[in-house]
């Protein structure tokens, strides 16, 4: 076998033990395994758009989010109806901490908490940032693995 | 090829009509882009034709346009421009097609809205591949309700002799029911010829002195068949898309299994109170303990199939095809009696077989049939006894089919008859039925324990396949009516694993712990829980997430999802148990060297926080895996 091929699929492995890893710690959840079923020859970067899709819009949200909390203060109305949006996001992605964080704002909401939805939307942001670090990661080490590796795409 | 050619939304009309519910128009709309492309490619996975539109008003228009365009609506609930509900009612008022609800909010209120707006569904973000591949029972069960009504007052006026009824209504039913959109007419044809064979019974019931009946009869018998047509297509497509009305014997057998199971869960209707529910309403009958959308419609179709078969134990011979199907189907709710489902089971458990083999799964429903039929008690006592059953089961037969016997014996032992052989029988690949879910949950607060007990003995011999077996034959746990349990949920990871040869040991041994467990009290449960809790989704929740048992939390969603949701839910069978990095985990378990014991992966699993609107990342998900994990 030759060496490229070797690498290849180190690089493979690794790729999926990140994903492992990332998966393992509760960032993606399985219903990001189902997004990576649904990647085929027909739509061989299908992963990759959706979760660019997934960045693009949160941050969109979550900027509506961080004006309402200062626009329309105490608002918990309009908070919890954004915040429900990423929540959707989150959930179709498998973004589970996101996600869950997600929830907790909305608790807070409902129990109209100020502080709490502000602590919480900041963990929404922290969680973001994270999850965006790990996907491009493994989004790397896919594109690393090269087409061998994007044939053997770490799949759980 | 296909894939690329539905993709580009080039599909032949002609194919499609052929090949229903392949090529089914699908109309999505969804604010989020995320969830909306996410959505297409799961439908388009599907094999459904798929139009998508993030704006409620583009949709409108569209629709309005064209209501023959599409046959499937399935649009958001929160959305900027246009409140769900709002297009949920104009699509209904308008064009009368079918509406499924989609949301990230799984709240009790916001789903029963959905329904009493309407919806024929209410799916949970993120939706899973599985629910979608039973969308299109909405489709059918829409034209099939529709023509059902129409032949009724046809019926009805032609009532008079009993006789010519028959043969009135025979004809009629033949001929003479609307093709509302000249559609399927394939699908029509073959409900035709369901119905010719109601026609043969009710002649049958002609000498029975409840003639007056008949009309009544007839209408549920209709409805029945719908709900059992439709779920006999979903459970072939899920077998592994066959012709659905190709396969619809060979369930029979199970029929009088659902007897035993279901006649205890519904020890509080009696079967002519069942016929006398309102016809149009499965979401009461689903009241009676079956909570996921299959179940409700095996009861539907269950009912009046048991109370026929009590009636006319010629029935089920009159009605090959639909008996097979029914019996698949009737399995959350039987009401027979026990000698004649015996006979059934007996009589049918060949073809069972024959119909099951190819799924490789057949095997096992037979062996559950036969150590159904050998003990002929009361649900308990048969529910003790298919457990003992089981355990000796395996023994007799092969190995190869041991392992098949552990699907249903599982399902047996956990109570739940019923369930599990429906879920053998009906789902081989994919899953349990939501039969008896409640019973499920009973059972499982009586069992977990044992189960749990019995988890550490079992060593976790599954390697990672298992889990990813899990993982894949998630979609199959839900695809109907989703009244996952523990064991069946278990085995069904393990039947898609081929066979499992492993677990028959492992079952053998959890059987001999934990089977025999007579405290089964899914009679009590199920019935009064559900009864109470129509559309109470969230007290359902609540009430398995009250009780111990980790198992019944999913039960639970799944019980408030199908009763909320009424007629038909799709079972948001999350197999999200499985979930949070407990799926990967085992995989790669080699790699990442992560203790692969159940305890580690329970604590990992634990560490999912609770949902509570969805349940999909409960603690109870993470219990759940590791329950079925022992198995």
């Amino acid at each position: 076998m030759s060496l490229e091929r070797i690498v290849s699929r180190v690089t493979s492995n690794q790729s999926r033990k990140l994903a492992g890893i990332a998966k393992y710690r509760g960032y993606l959840d399985e219903q990001f395994c189902q997004v990576e079923d649904l990647q085929d020859e027909a739509s061989p970067n299908f992963v990759e758009e959706v979760v660019t899709l997934f960045f693009k819009d949160s941050g969109r949200l979550m900027s509506n989010i961080e004006q309402a909390l200062e626009k329309y203060p105490r608002d918990f109305n309009r908070w919890d109806t954004y915040m429900q949006q990423l929540k959707g996001s989150c959930s179709s992605i498998g973004a589970s901490r996101m996600k869950n964080e997600c929830m907790s704002f909305r608790d807070s909401c409902g129990q109209g908490n100020v502080e709490g939805c502000m602590r919480s939307f900041q963990k929404v942001k922290r969680e973001h940032a994270v999850l965006r670090q790990k996907l491009e990661s493994y989004f790397q080490l896919l594109r690393q693995a090269g087409p061998a590796g994007a044939a053997t795409r770490p799949v759980m | 090829m296909r894939a690329a050619e539905e993709r580009k939304g080039v599909v032949p009309a002609a194919r499609r009509r052929d090949q229903f519910p392949v090529g089914m128009r699908v109309l999505a709309v969804d604010d989020d882009p995320v969830c909306l492309k996410v959505l297409e490619t799961l439908l388009l996975r599907c094999q459904y034709h798929v139009t998508t539109t993030n704006q409620a008003a583009i949709a409108l228009k569209m629709l309005r346009e064209n209501r023959d365009m599409f046959d499937l609506v399935i649009s958001d609930v929160h959305m900027p421009d246009m409140d769900g509900f709002k297009l949920l009612e104009l699509v209904g008022l308008e064009m009368d097609l079918p509406v499924i609800m989609l949301s990230v909010n799984g709240e009790t209120k916001t789903v029963l809205k959905g329904i009493t707006h309407g919806a024929c569904d209410y799916l949970l973000k993120p939706v899973r591949i599985e629910e979608l591949r039973n969308i299109w029972q909405h489709v059918i069960r829409r034209k099939f309700s529709t023509r059902d009504r129409a032949n009724l007052d046809f019926y009805e006026e032609c009532n008079k002799p009993p006789n010519a009824d028959s043969d009135h209504v025979h004809g009629h039913v033949t001929c003479g029911s609307p093709d509302q959109s000249g559609r399927p007419s394939k699908k029509r044809k073959e409900y035709c010829s369901e119905e010719e064979d109601e026609g043969e019974v009710n002649t049958q019931d002609i000498d029975d002195p409840s003639a007056p009946k008949k009309p009544r009869k007839y209408r549920l018998y209709l409805k029945r068949l719908s709900a059992v047509a439709s779920q006999q297509v979903s459970i072939v497509a899920a077998l592994g898309g066959r012709d659905p009305f190709l396969h619809m014997g060979g369930f029979e057998g199970l029929q009088g299994y659902q007897a035993f199971t279901s006649s205890a869960a519904l020890s509080s209707f009696t079967p002519h109170g069942l016929l006398n529910s309102p016809r149009n309403n499965p979401a009461a009958l689903g009241t009676q303990g079956v909570p996921a959308s299959k179940s409700i419609q095996t009861m539907s179709g269950s009912h009046t199939l048991n109370h026929s078969i009590n009636d006319a134990n010629k029935y089920h011979l009159s009605l090959p095809g639909n008996q097979k199907g029914n019996l698949g189907q009737g399995l959350a709710t039987s009401l027979g009696q026990t000698q004649m489902q015996q006979k059934w089971i007996h009589e049918e458990t060949d073809d069972l077989s024959t119909i099951l083999s190819g799924n490789g799964l057949s095997n096992g429903m037979s062996g559950t049939l036969q150590s159904v039929t050998s003990s002929p008690l009361l649900p308990q006592e048969l529910a003790e006894c298919t457990q003992a059953k089981i355990v000796s089961q395996p023994s007799i037969r092969t190995s190869s089919v041991s392992s098949e016997h552990i699907e249903g014996a599982v399902g047996v032992s956990s109570g739940l008859l019923e369930s599990r052989v429906s879920q053998q029988s009906t789902i081989p690949l994919s899953g349990f039925s939501t039969n008896g879910l409640l019973i499920h949950g009973s059972f499982n607060n009586t069992c977990a324990n044992k189960l749990g007990g019995t988890s550490s003995s079992c060593a976790p011999a599954r390697s990672s396949n298992d889990l990813m077996v899990a993982r894949d034959t998630k979609g199959g746990a839900s695809s109907f009516g989703g009244a996952m349990l523990l064991p069946p949920d278990t085995e069904q990871k393990y039947l898609n694993f081929g066979g499992g040869n492993g677990l028959k040991q492992k079952f053998d041994d959890r059987t001999a712990d934990s089977l025999f467990d007579p405290k089964f009290v899914w009679s009590s449960v199920p019935s009064s829980q559900l009864a109470s809790n129509i559309g109470a989704h969230h007290a359902m929740s609540q009430r398995w997430n009250n009780s111990s048992s980790n198992s019944s939390n999913i039960g639970a969603r799944m019980i408030g999802q199908a009763t909320s949701s009424g007629s038909t839910v799709i079972p948001q069978m999350k197999t999200d148990f499985l979930v949070s990095g407990d799926m990967s985990m085992p995989k790669n378990a080699s790699d990442l060297s992560i203790p692969c014991s159940f305890d580690g992966l329970l604590n990992s699993i634990v560490k999912v926080e609770k949902d509570d609107v969805t349940f999909s990342d409960d603690l109870g998900c993470g219990d759940f895996y590791s329950l079925g994990a022992c198995i």
